[in-house]
């Protein structure tokens, strides 16, 4: 892509993915815009208790954040992995404590609480993932041919992912191991490790699913929030009555499918009524008659607000913007002047890539229903803010990459 | 190419990862393809299934006015009160919040968190089961609904009832449409809501257009009734969410011209959010409403007859019916029976009292006198008979003597058959036709009708008047009466059977209408005429589709007797009212020459004849100079046509000719102006 003769003048950051990630900031604020203003109170609050001013907040405080991590080299960054990773899993314990960790009415103790700000500690410890396994994986390949060096980040993963899943906050604790795979791949561990990894992997999930989904009552069940277990009853479109229910039961099992399944089916309405040009800007009915819940419609069903007001266009054209962070991360890692840097950018370009697929994916009923948010549209400011810092890591390997 | 850059990296990983998102994003496009562009069309109907509720409201009936323009059956607008569920909802959602219990927390704040928020008291909401959540959801929307009705009752110093079962099926099957609290105000009333009440959240005052018959019982039968009903017009979707209440005709013209006068329903289009709380209101098609059915009937002349009827002097409760036509058109000018009924009842049952409908049900009120009974017509039948007879040769000054009754020798009898005789109402003595009609001799007309070839003529005139048959008047009120044909004859026929008939006896069942039809046919020299009940139908908007009815005069048959024959009848019929010996005497009226025929038939009750179940008659057409009115008054339990039949006609011959007299002011106003 860059001529040799123009190395001299390289730019010293990745225009491409700048501009995707504004234009992904626009849509976010337009939208969470749209999703809030949908009656008269919203519209009387004054800005600053205005969703999508909020979000704009959060926005400038995550490009100062990724501005920031931009200064430091990452290689500087990289030697505080320890100190990152166990800071961030001191907060996984700390927002399990109760009074410290916060509910905020929902079932899971997922935030704490800062007064100002409900910081979501998952979110970090994605990122403290990505710094700590990077800098341990980025040794000489012969090293990683030792299987303690094969274990020790899988057990890396596997703490925080165990500590998040007690929230629980399943879906992002799941999205560590895609993350962690990528960059155990990427750095070089020999296939016959990963093949066996995945293929243990595997059977273990599919042992699980048809334990969740089909053991009769009284098997012994691995232990699953109700929730959880119902969203993937409804995801696999399984009965949630047993096959020996009476009437009753079976009528009260189908309600509350009927129920569970609301969220899903909403989003697919949606999404779907959107067409090819979409509703609209505002003009989308699903948000104003509050058929898509008020509480998710500006945060994990982000994406069905998009799809729905401004249609299959409006859905390529984030998907579109998405790629163009997601490949020009790809080539951030391809570019970058050591192994750390490229395990960097391929840790973040996972981890972004799991978001979105999970969250477009949950939509469209691709994937069953996480609360995943999507990098920098939905609304939150812990998520922003990690998806800048991110992104800004990206860039910051981008900045200090070879030859330059 | 920045993607295809990637996907050619020689890092065999990197690459995977490329191809990986790739593959991700593509997933994705095809999904979004498929779910916004290959379904979008079964994915609008779901959203129009959960978000739009389809309202039917009917259209304003047509009116229904006699031949003058005065209103028998209009609409009137209804005040009803309403709750408007989507105005009340914060409400609703205020007094859960205020009567969900909570606890107030004070303890374990984390040793930071008083720096930055200062509090470490607050409250916090109780967690409750499901239960106890819908307890307190139905309590809260109990309060505030039971506290709105107790306001506006307050306002209107009307008592009202809050129905909470009521209120919770409201709120489950028809969210979207307001909740009516109070129902049919009266003026006062309104005026009191929009003094004190009107502008208050979630309430106001509802119009609604109602059947309104202003003259109450008047013409009651022939304009019919409603009643609730769910059917749907002609080519109209049957889908719908919630219909508003819509009525239909049952019974008489409200049922004939019901598709006329009812216009087409009209689709409301409301958006609902996701509690089914109203958002937004839009027509789809609105109604268009009904034609205006003029009748034949005039109102004056309607009212003239049923006050008649009523003063009739029979046992109550009082059954009868009149018919007055003109006999040169058809046109019905008054068709009345009694008793009567309100036909307003059946749109608005509540401002009756509880066993109104038993009431009339028990009476038979419902029952159209005039059209759906079979009655016996005695001796109003002679008429046909003298007919017959005149025509088949009875020279009308022949003297016939007339025996006297052994058992009652004032009383005349006639012999017939193999010792079978009939008892005479009449004295003994010569008669001639004029005296034999006017004293109606039973043993005259039996005599002569039992001649050979008069039944013949009878049977033939009876059948060129139709009698035995309907005028299928599709008022779902008429009964065809009987009479014998040729065919019935040969099955089985005494002469006793003919010397029944001759008076109006045996095989013979009519109605009121049959019988002024054959009294117009004797007026108007032997025209037996369609009998005309609807003049036109008005379109509601000019221009639109005309609905066509029969035009007046429509001739359905002739007598088929000679000219000569119907003077002899007429002029007889005249001495009938004008003789002093006459049984019609009693409907004698100054200025009108009337001419008449008297009847009494007789009526058994559990196997032997009931004098006190006898159907009077009296069938008459006027002026005699120039007939134009042929009427029939029947009183059922009268004590003898003349007596309590002729009278009433009197009173309503009056009634028309004072009507002749404005009209011809009103043609003498028009001539000068």
């Amino acid at each position: 892509m860059f001529d040799a003769s123009l190395k001299d003048r390289q730019p010293r950051i990745d225009k491409v993915q700048l501009i995707a990630i504004a234009g992904l900031m626009f849509i976010g604020a337009a939208f969470i815009y749209s999703a809030t203003m949908v009656n008269e109170s919203a519209r009387m609050a004054p800005l600053l208790k205005q969703t999508w001013f909020r979000q704009v907040i959060w926005y400038v405080m995550g490009v100062g954040g990724a501005t920031a991590i931009c200064l430091l080299d990452y290689r500087i960054i990289a030697r505080w992995a320890v100190i990152i990773y166990w800071g961030s899993i001191l907060l996984l314990i700390l927002v399990l404590i109760p009074g410290i960790g916060s509910t905020h009415g929902w079932g899971a103790r997922r935030w704490i609480d800062l007064g100002f700000f409900n910081l979501q500690p998952s979110e970090v410890a994605k990122l403290a993932v990505i710094i700590a396994l990077a800098s341990f994986l980025s040794r000489p390949p012969d090293e990683l041919r030792q299987p303690w060096n094969f274990w020790k980040p899988i057990g890396m993963m596997l703490l925080p992912f165990l500590l998040i899943l007690k929230e629980p906050d399943l879906g992002s604790a799941i999205v560590i191991f895609p993350t962690g795979f990528m960059m155990m791949l990427v750095a070089g561990t020999p296939r016959k490790y990963l093949i066996r990894l995945v293929a243990g992997g595997l059977i273990m999930v599919s042992v699980l699913l048809v334990d969740i989904l089909f053991s009769p009552p009284g098997w012994w069940q691995i232990k699953l929030e109700d929730y959880q277990k119902q969203r993937l009853l409804v995801y696999f479109g399984v009965d949630f009555a047993p096959k020996n229910a009476t009437p009753e039961e079976r009528e009260k099992a189908q309600k509350l499918q009927r129920q569970k399944s609301y969220q899903v089916t909403q989003a697919l309405i949606s999404v779907g009524t959107g067409g090819f040009w979409g509703k609209g800007w505002r003009q989308g009915t699903q948000t104003s008659l509050a058929f898509l819940p008020p509480g998710a419609a500006h945060n994990d069903f982000i994406f069905s607000v998009i799809a729905e007001e401004e249609g299959f266009v409006g859905s390529m054209i984030v998907l579109t913007l998405y790629g163009a962070i997601l490949f020009s991360g790809i080539r951030i890692a391809g570019q970058a002047r050591d192994r750390l840097g490229k395990l960097l950018a391929a840790g973040v370009v996972t981890l972004l890539f799991s978001h979105v697929f999970v969250n477009i994916g949950m939509n469209i009923r691709i994937v069953p229903v996480t609360g995943i948010p999507l990098p920098l549209l939905s609304y939150g400011g812990s998520s922003v803010l990690s998806s800048l810092i991110a992104m800004g890591m990206l860039q910051n390997v981008y900045i200090y990459r070879k030859g330059y | 190419m920045l993607i295809f850059d990637q996907l050619r990296k020689n890092d065999p990983y990197l690459r995977f990862l490329a191809v990986v998102v790739l593959f991700g994003l593509g997933v994705l496009g095809t999904g979004l393809w498929w779910v916004q562009i290959v379904s979008a069309r079964d994915y609008q109907a779901d959203l129009d299934t959960q978000s739009f509720r389809t309202i039917r409201t009917p259209a304003i009936r047509g009116r229904i006015l006699d031949r003058n323009g005065a209103t028998l059956a209009d609409n009137k607008p209804t005040y009803n009160v309403s709750l408007y569920l989507e105005e009340l909802k914060d409400q609703f959602r205020k007094e859960y919040s205020r009567i969900r219990p909570r606890k107030i927390v004070t303890n374990e704040p984390p040793f930071w968190k008083p720096w930055i928020t200062g509090s470490q008291v607050r409250t916090q909401t109780v967690r409750i089961s499901r239960e106890e959540y819908d307890k307190l959801f139905w309590t809260s929307l109990s309060n505030v609904a039971s506290n709105s009705i107790q306001k506006i009752s307050r306002d209107l110093q009307k008592p009202l009832v809050f129905d909470f079962t009521d209120f919770k099926r409201h709120y489950l099957t028809r969210r979207a449409l307001p909740y009516p609290v109070a129902q049919r105000l009266g003026p006062p009333e309104i005026a009191k809501f929009e003094e004190k009440t009107s502008g208050t959240r979630g309430m106001d005052l509802e119009v609604q257009p109602t059947r309104f018959y202003p003259n109450k019982t008047t013409a009651a039968h022939l304009l019919g009734h409603l009643l609730p009903s769910d059917k749907l017009d002609e080519g109209e979707l049957s889908a719908f969410d919630y219909r508003l209440p819509d009525f239909r005709g049952v019974i008489g013209i409200e049922y004939k011209f019901d598709d006329v006068l009812h216009g087409r329903a009209g689709v409301k289009q409301v958006l609902v959010n996701n509690l089914g709380y109203r958002q937004a209101e839009n027509i789809w098609s609105s109604t268009e409403p009904g034609d205006d059915v003029v009748l034949t009937i005039d109102l004056e002349i309607q009212k003239a007859a049923e006050r008649a009827l009523l003063s009739a002097n029979a046992p109550e409760p009082k059954k009868g019916a009149a018919v007055v036509m003109d006999v040169r058109t058809g046109d019905i000018l008054a068709m009345a029976s009694i008793p009567m009924f309100d036909p307003n009842f059946f749109v608005d049952r509540k401002s009756y009292p509880p066993d109104y409908y038993r009431q009339i049900q028990t009476i038979q009120a419902e029952r159209n006198r005039a059209t759906q009974d079979n009655y016996r017509p005695g001796s109003i039948f002679k008429t046909v008979v003298a007919l017959a007879c005149l025509e088949n040769g009875l020279d009308p000054n022949a003297e016939y003597q007339v025996q006297p009754n052994p058992q009652n020798p004032s009383r005349g009898i006639v012999y017939y058959g193999r010792n079978q005789s009939t008892k005479d109402t009449a004295a003994p003595g010569p008669y001639k036709f004029k005296r034999a009609l006017i004293h109606s001799s039973n043993a005259y007309f039996i005599h002569h009708g039992i001649q050979p070839g008069n039944l013949e003529r009878i049977i033939d005139i009876g059948a060129r008047l139709h009698l035995g048959e309907s005028y299928k008047l599709g008022t779902r009120q008429e009964t065809s009466g009987f009479f014998p044909d040729q065919r019935r004859i040969r099955r089985g026929w005494t002469v006793g059977d003919t010397a029944n008939l001759c008076i109006g006896q045996g095989f013979i069942d009519v109605t009121p209408l049959q019988m002024t039809v054959l009294a117009a046919a004797l007026a108007n020299g032997g025209k037996v005429l369609w009998p005309r009940l609807v003049e036109r139908v008005v379109p509601s908007n000019p221009g639109g589709k005309t609905i066509e009815v029969p035009p007046p005069g429509q001739v359905r048959n002739t007598l088929g007797v000679s000219a000569r024959t119907l003077q002899i009848v007429k002029d007889a019929m005249l001495a009938d009212v004008e003789d002093p010996e006459g049984t019609g005497r009693h409907a004698f009226l100054e200025g009108f020459r009337i001419c008449g025929k008297t009847g009494t038939a007789e009526n058994e009750r559990g196997g032997a004849i009931d004098r006190s179940y006898q159907t009077t008659w009296f069938l008459s057409f006027a002026p005699y100079e120039n007939p134009r009115y042929a009427m029939v008054v029947m009183v059922e339990r009268g004590s003898s046509g003349g007596g309590t039949c002729a009278p009433l006609a009197k009173q309503i011959y009056q009634a028309l000719m004072e009507r002749e007299q404005r009209l011809a002011q009103r043609g003498n106003l028009a001539k000068a102006n």
